[in-house]
This record gives C-alpha cells, sequence and structure tokens, in this order.
C-alpha cells in the first residue's frame, strides 16, 4: 500500500490540496452541481488542462466525490427541515456546505481547529487505505476459487460504485482510536484494514442473499445478481464471500476480534427473521423496528468498529466509544434510508423508491405517521398487501409528518454519535467521524 | 448448557419407546413434535431394516456381519450421547420454532426444501447424525495431548469440550449447504410462484442462520487456525457448486466425452496442505473419470469432514501428522460414503418410480468413459436434469461394467480409510470407527 512515512505525506498531502484548490474553483464554476457525478468524465477532463494532473490522479478525482455529494434536492430537505421548525439544522447545514466548497481536506500536520470552522473530507483524509480498497478484495476473492463464475458473481458488487461507506468509517474510527492511543504502527493500521475488508464483504454477502431474498431486479443501477444467475449460484456465491472474509479474519489470530466478528452474522440473520413476521401489537411495533434496524445495519458499523479497537488493545472504555458510535450512525444511516425511500426518485437511489413498501416492510417513517393517521395500522397488519394500500400509505406518509419525524430521530443518532467521537482525542481522524455523521444525515442517495 | 441440554436429550431418548412419554413431548412445542417424529422413525427404522436383512438374507449366501443401526448407536455410546445438531438448544430457538412454522406453509408444495427437510428427518441410514458422530470418534480415538487442562475435558466421554462444539459446527454447515442448496428458480409459472420463493427465502434464511451460528461457535473456540480450516470447507462447498456444466437449475451435467484430453495423474490430488486458501486444482483431472469424480466430491463432502477431523486434533494439541492422518481419514471415509451412495439406485434391477440420481455419481461418470455414446441421452438434460430419461440410463449403466467399478472405488476408500485408522491407538473409539466402515460396506 500507499508509503506512511511523515515525508510522503507531506508531499501527497501539499498535493492534495493543489487538488482540492480546483475542485474549489470546478465547484464555484459549476452552478449545477446535480450533474457534478454523472459529468465526472468531463470534470477530470478539464482537471488536466488547469493542473498537470497524473492519469492516476484523476481516478481519485472521482472517486471524492462521493465525499461530497449531498447538494442534489436540497430544496426538498430545506422543506422538511422548515416545517419541523429545524432552522437551527438549516442554517448548520448550509453553512457547512460552504465550507465544503472552500477546504474540502486537512492534512495531518495542519493543527485542528474547531471542527465547524474547518471541513475535513473523510474519504481525502483515508485515501492511502481507501485508494486500493476494492481492488484489494476482488485479488482476495479471486485467489480462493478456481472456479470464473464464483470469482465473477462474488465480486459484482465490488465495482467501486458502492459509498464505501461501512470501510470509511471503520478506517476513520481505526485512525482516531489509534491516534488516541498515540500507537500508530503500520502493522496495527494493516491489520485494521482488513477488519475494514471484512466489514465491506459482510455487507456485500448479506446484499447478494438479499437479492435472493427479495427478487429485485436492480441495484446500485445495474441489474441485481439474482437476475443474471441462478438462485444456487448466487447463494452459494454469497457463502463463498463469507468463507473468504472469515478466512482473511482468521489469519489476524486475534481470538477477540473473531468473536467481535461473528457477532455481526449471527446479528443480521436475527434482523432477517424479524423482518420477517410483523404481528407485534403497536407499542412493541416500534421496539421491534428499532431492534431490526440495529441488527441489519448498525450491528455490522458498531462491531466493526468495536474489532478495530480491540485489535490497537484499546480498553474497554475505548471499545465501547468505538460501538457506540458505530451503532449511532447505523441507527442514524438506516433511518434515513428509510426516509429517503419515500423521498428520492429511482434515479438517484439506483433502486426502486417505496421498495419496502412494495416489499411489505413497515419502516420508521410510516410508524410514525400510524400516529396521525391510525387506518394505517391494518395495512401494516397485513404488510401492503391488498391492491391500493402501498399507493395509500406512501400518500398518507408524505401527508403526515413522518419524514421529519424519522429525519428528526436520525439527528438525534448523529448528534450522540458526535458527542461520543468527542471524547476521543483530537485529530483530523476525530474530526472525520463527526463530519461522517453530517454526511450521514444530509446524504441524499 | 449444553451437557445439560445434552442430557435432557439423553433422558428423553429413554423415555421415548414408553407411549405416555411420546404424548408427553408431543403436547410440547412443534419444534419437539419433530424431535419425535425423528425418535419414532428412528425406532421404525430399526424395524425396517431388520426386516431387510431378513430379506436380503434369502437372496445373498453370507449374512452381514455388520449391522449399520447397530455400529451407529454402540459408537454414540461411546462418545457419551448423540451430538447431532438437533441439540434442544437448536432446536428450541426462536429462529427455528419460526422456520417451523412457517415450513408449514410449504407442505404440500413441490418445493425442494421440503425434499431437504424430509431427508433430514428421516433419512435412512443417519447419514446426517454419523457426520459429528466421526469427528467425535476420531477425537477419542486420538486422545489429547496432556497439556490440555482438566476443566477443557469432558471426562465421561473422553472428548473436550471445544471437540463436541466443533462436532456440532460441523453438522450445521453440512446441513446449511443441503439448505442453501435447495432453492430452486421461481419459475414463470404463476401457480407456483409465490410457493417457490417463499421456499426459497425461507432456505436462504435458514442456511444463513445455521452458518452464522456456525460461525460464532467456531470463533468462541479461540483457535484462529479452527476457524480458518473449517471457512476453507465451507468455501469449498460453494466452490463444488460451479464445477463443470449445469442445467438451468444448477444440477451437474457431465463435460461431454473427449472435451479434455489430459494424462491421468499418478498422484491423486489433493488441497494445498500449507495454504487453506488456494482452491482445489480441479482442473488437472477434469475428464478423468475416478479423479474428477473424487475432486467433486472432496468438495462436495470430504473437505469438511476431513478438516473437521484435521480441526477437532488441533483443539486437543496433537501433532500435525496425526492431523494429517484425521483429514485423509475423514476425506476417504466420506468419499466410501459418497461412492456407497452413488451406488444405491443402480442395486436393483429397474429403476424405482420417482427415484433419480445424479448425472456426475459414479457410475454415470464410468459408464461414459466405456461408452460415450451415452452422452447423447444426457444432452437432453442441457435445460433441465428432468428432461432424461433415467430408465434408458439406469439400463445402460447395469449393462456395462460402471457399477463393478463403482464398488472397486468404494472399496479402495475404504481400505485407505481403514489404513488410516492404522496410525491411531488401538481404543474402542478405533474399533467403533472400523465398525462404521464395515457397516457401510455392507448396505
Amino acid at each position: 500500500m500507499a508509503c506512511m512515512s511523515t515525508s510522503g505525506r507531506v508531499v501527497c498531502g501539499s498535493r492534495r490540496q493543489q487538488t482540492h484548490k480546483f475542485l474549489c474553483q470546478l465547484f464555484g464554476r459549476q452552478s449545477g452541481y446535480a450533474t457534478a457525478v454523472s459529468s465526472s468524465g468531463s470534470v477530470s477532463g478539464a482537471g488536466s488542462q488547469l493542473l498537470p494532473i497524473a492519469n492516476t490522479q484523476q481516478y481519485q478525482l472521482v472517486r471524492r466525490f462521493h465525499g461530497l455529494s449531498f447538494n442534489l434536492g436540497k430544496d426538498y430537505l430545506d422543506l422538511l427541515q422548515n416545517a419541523h421548525s429545524c432552522s437551527q439544522n438549516l442554517k448548520y447545514s448550509q453553512c457547512s456546505k460552504t465550507n465544503l466548497r472552500q477546504h474540502s481536506s486537512v492534512h495531518t500536520q495542519q493543527p485542528a481547529g474547531p471542527v465547524r470552522e474547518i471541513q475535513i473530507d473523510p474519504y481525502i483524509i483515508l485515501d492511502d487505505e481507501l485508494k486500493y480498497f476494492y481492488d484489494d478484495v476482488r485479488d482476495l476473492l479471486q485467489s480462493g476459487t478456481s472456479q470464473p463464475e464464483l470469482d465473477t458473481i462474488a465480486s459484482y458488487y465490488f465495482d467501486g460504485q458502492g459509498k464505501a461507506l461501512r470501510p470509511m468509517v471503520t478506517m476513520l474510527m481505526a485512525k482516531a482510536i489509534n491516534y488516541h492511543l498515540n500507537n500508530e504502527s503500520h502493522q496495527l493500521v494493516h491489520k485494521q484494514r482488513q477488519v475494514a475488508l471484512f466489514s465491506e464483504m459482510v455487507h456485500s454477502a448479506s446484499l447478494v442473499h438479499d437479492d435472493v431474498i427479495d427478487q429485485s431486479d436492480f441495484r446500485r443501477g445495474k441489474p441485481s445478481v439474482n437476475a443474471l444467475w441462478n438462485h444456487k449460484k448466487v447463494t452459494m456465491a454469497g457463502d463463498y464471500i463469507l468463507s473468504i472474509a472469515s478466512i482473511m479474519i482468521a489469519r489476524l489470530r486475534s481470538d477477540d476480534v473473531t468473536i467481535v466478528l461473528s457477532q455481526i452474522l449471527t446479528d443480521l440473520v436475527q434482523g432477517e427473521f424479524m423482518q420477517l413476521g410483523s404481528r407485534e401489537t403497536e407499542n412493541e411495533r416500534f421496539a421491534h423496528y428499532l431492534t431490526k434496524t440495529y441488527r441489519k445495519t448498525a450491528s455490522l458499523i458498531a462491531n466493526a468498529l468495536k474489532a478495530t479497537a480491540v485489535i490497537a488493545q484499546a480498553d474497554d472504555n475505548v471499545a465501547e466509544v468505538a460501538f457506540q458510535y458505530g451503532r449511532n450512525i447505523g441507527l442514524a444511516f438506516q433511518l434515513v434510508d428509510d426516509m429517503l425511500d419515500f423521498v428520492s426518485s429511482t434515479e438517484q437511489m439506483g433502486k426502486p423508491t417505496a421498495a419496502d413498501l412494495k416489499l411489505g416492510l413497515a419502516t420508521a417513517p410510516v410508524l410514525f405517521a400510524c400516529e396521525k393517521y391510525p387506518e394505517l395500522n391494518p395495512m401494516v397488519m397485513r404488510r401492503f398487501s391488498e391492491p391500493g394500500d402501498v399507493e395509500r400509505a406512501f400518500e398518507l406518509v408524505h401527508k403526515s409528518h413522518g419524514l421529519e419525524q424519522t429525519r428528526f430521530l436520525a439527528k438525534k443518532h448523529c448528534n450522540e454519535a458526535i458527542r461520543l467521537a468527542q471524547e476521543l482525542t483530537e485529530s483530523p481522524y476525530q474530526k472525520g467521524l463527526q463530519v461522517v455523521a453530517d454526511l450521514v444525515i444530509n446524504r441524499l442517495k | 448448557m449444553y451437557r445439560a441440554s445434552g442430557r435432557i436429550m439423553q433422558q428423553l431418548r429413554h423415555r421415548m419407546p414408553a407411549p405416555e412419554g411420546r404424548l408427553a413431548v408431543s403436547l410440547a412445542a412443534p419444534a419437539l413434535k419433530t424431535f419425535t417424529l425423528r425418535q419414532q422413525q428412528r425406532h421404525e427404522q430399526v424395524r425396517w431394516t431388520a426386516t431387510s436383512t431378513v430379506s436380503s438374507k434369502q437372496v445373498t449366501t453370507p449374512p452381514p456381519r455388520h449391522d449399520w443401526n447397530r455400529a451407529v448407536s454402540e459408537a454414540e455410546r461411546i462418545v457419551g450421547y448423540p451430538t447431532s445438531f438437533l441439540s434442544l438448544r437448536w432446536l428450541l430457538s426462536d429462529e427455528i420454532a419460526n422456520v417451523a412454522l412457517h415450513l408449514r406453509k410449504l407442505v404440500g408444495s413441490a418445493h425442494p426444501l421440503m425434499k431437504t427437510a424430509k431427508h433430514l428427518l428421516y433419512n435412512g441410514k443417519n447419514t446426517m447424525q454419523a457426520w459429528g458422530l466421526i469427528v467425535l470418534l476420531v477425537s477419542k480415538a486420538a486422545g489429547h495431548a496432556p497439556s490440555v487442562p482438566d476443566v477443557e475435558q469432558d471426562k465421561s466421554a473422553g472428548v473436550l469440550h471445544s471437540q463436541r462444539a466443533l462436532a456440532e459446527v460441523t453438522e450445521m454447515i453440512r446441513i446449511s449447504h443441503l439448505v442453501h442448496n435447495s432453492s430452486t428458480e421461481a419459475g414463470q409459472d404463476a401457480a407456483t410462484y409465490d410457493d417457490m420463493s417463499f421456499g426459497n427465502k425461507i432456505g436462504l434464511l435458514t442456511g444463513d442462520y445455521l452458518l452464522g451460528h456456525s460461525s460464532a461457535e467456531l470463533a468462541n473456540l479461540r483457535n484462529q487456525e479452527v476457524v480458518e480450516l473449517i471457512s476453507s470447507a465451507v468455501r469449498d462447498f460453494s466452490e463444488s457448486e460451479f464445477i463443470g456444466e449445469r442445467d438451468e437449475q444448477n444440477n451437474p451435467l457431465p463435460y461431454k466425452p473427449g472435451t479434455f484430453q489430459r494424462p491421468s495423474l499418478s498422484v491423486a490430488v489433493d488441497f494445498n496442505e500449507h495454504d487453506v486458501m488456494t482452491p482445489m486444482p480441479i482442473a488437472q483431472v477434469l475428464g478423468n473419470p475416478e479423479q474428477e469424480w473424487e475432486c467433486r466430491n472432496i468438495l462436495n463432502a470430504g473437505s469438511l469432514l476431513g478438516k473437521s477431523c484435521q480441526a477437532s486434533l488441533k483443539l486437543a494439541g496433537q501433532s500435525e501428522e496425526l492431523q494429517r492422518h484425521a483429514y485423509r481419514f475423514g476425506k476417504h471415509l466420506a468419499l466410501a460414503w459418497q461412492a456407497c451412495l452413488d451406488a444405491e439406485p443402480f442395486q436393483c434391477p429397474t429403476l424405482p418410480l420417482d427415484t433419480t440420481f445424479s448425472l456426475v455419481s459414479a457410475p454415470v461418470l464410468f459408464h461414459l468413459e466405456h461408452d460415450p455414446s451415452l452422452y447423447a441421452q444426457l444432452e437432453q438434460g442441457k435445460q433441465s436434469v428432468d428432461n432424461i430419461d433415467y430408465d434408458k440410463i439406469h439400463k445402460a449403466v447395469l449393462a456395462g461394467p460402471a457399477l463393478a467399478k463403482t464398488k472397486e472405488l468404494q472399496r479402495k476408500h475404504t481400505a485407505a480409510a481403514l489404513a488410516v485408522l492404522q496410525h491411531f491407538p488401538a481404543t474402542d473409539a478405533r474399533q467403533a470407527l472400523e465398525n462404521i466402515i464395515l457397516a457401510m460396506q455392507d448396505l
């Protein structure tokens, strides 16, 4: 991997700052930023005129948009915030946007000021770790089989088009903890990166199996695996990803890390089982939903973060901070996801919207809307199975404050995550953890 | 907890023949009912086997010396109590109760998951339960290093608690593979679409549940080499489903004879001992019926049994050499077993109604080598193996030397397994393993 020596970093950093200057210029010019991601090809083309950047750098440029792309449809979000009298939120998110345009990155040698003044792009400060991330996953998957087709299916979702949120948060926490413990050996970071690989592989394996369960045809804007291969092969490919990830983690030779990470798998399955049944009373329903959300989404992030603390031999308190931070981020992430299912268009999400309703799932916006429109209750109980249920529920959710309430709950979890991150020693990575909380709440896809 | 549940199970087993005991149990949770069913079935099996041996006595002259059920139940006694995954803890978990409920909706549908479930519960030869049993017997036969502290030993049974957990993991992984493999294409048929996709969902989740729990149990063994080894067995299972040509339901088809022109290798192909990540180099043996069959079935069965036996000795702190023997024993036993299963549909002169067999089973592969013209029949299965005239193939195979060759193959692996056993000290556990192998030969 990339060189970790201090001198290497300085060079790297200064080159990056140039890139950012250039990025900022671009941002200033491009009023219709909404098209920035799709027109990234032309953006990097313009880049080579402005600055003599090597070709490899252009690729990174494209990647960096991930961290920044949350301007889309801001009108809608502003509306949401206004409706819920979150004027503070609004002001804050606007100012953070302007900040982002000015300084996308800060590097280690720059002593950190107050968080709100200097914005950090987590994807950029983790460039060393994330640059070849997907290549490494693909290499790993390829090394474990002699069957090209298995390799193809298994690496189908590791095409670099994902947000790589899990590895990014995992590495941020890893480095924040290393800074906190004043222990930043290359070897340690390498081990923590394996945990990040694990988190993304398990996530991907669960996507592969979800595709079979949900019979969905599209994911991330391309045909899903079960539309292309038969179920048995897809199922086996999911198992394969898991087995390779387990071998990799076993090779870290840490009993405790393996135990922490194995918890993720049992949680994931239990979450899926919880999703099958929904015969609880109205009171229990929300608790059921939150537990399910923890198991299906948050546990993966929480335990991966905890594992990085365990590898770094942090004490139980630090491990708990890592875990709780991950849990809150994970919950907020899923809450926002459930909200976006009602808000975004199919194009933005890369998968059909109102998908949860169509699958018969009552997520937070619906459960909140039930309070105002009790007529939703029977629909929830019959899993929106009758004709017209999905459309009616969709309409009622938009009429109620369900979306704002969901967002508010997500915001609470994000604030808690920020509070937890502040318990760690101040460092760019620790600040990055706080930025992630903002990204999660403000994301649009 | 584990031991306690085992004891309860033992007590249940004792009580089972008494009708009131059965009644009491059947009033309990639905999951327990399945358990009772299995027990009933087991008793019926004994009876059935008894009558069948009587009838076979009239046909064949030498009376079978080894009775399968007796060999297995004696072996179970030697390692304490049967460690089958069907422990109460497993059966009484919320998720499995949930699955049982959902499975009920599938009763009457043609989903292959029902067949797998039936097979698991009423399997004639108890092969499911026997996997964990073999691991325990090998563990007991090998013993453990003197350095293992007392608290980790199950003194009465002569195995370690960790080995017992590993045996359970072995069965969970095997069943998860079977269940994952019984998914089907939902297809275009609107009448069955819902049943099929629902069955797939339940099957997938059940398999995932078993995998997730086995990975948690494995982690708790606190031995990363073992985790690595067993995870690689899971990998081998998934790889096995990608080898060779497949029909649209992913059922395996043999290669067209003559596709591969490779000299047969003098040494059997196997995994790289030093790196579990390296996959089986199966490309080297494609086209050679015996070695191709071996590789397919090592991936499909031998890998898990062999690696579990090996891992169990790792837990006991045994030498690398003895671990290797344990791996070889498990591998050869699984292959002998598979040869025996492959031969079974060809034991009677006409194929029983509604019975099919794998098109990559040893008799078919051997016959293709003997008479490549059979491939024309198999080609009809490209879309679905259901289009194949199994009776015709059955007749052709019986007319050729393939069955004899399959029996020869079984004897080869039986002999290899027995030979490896000689590296273990003579104990009642070793004797029990020998009895199981000999009983299998007579099946």
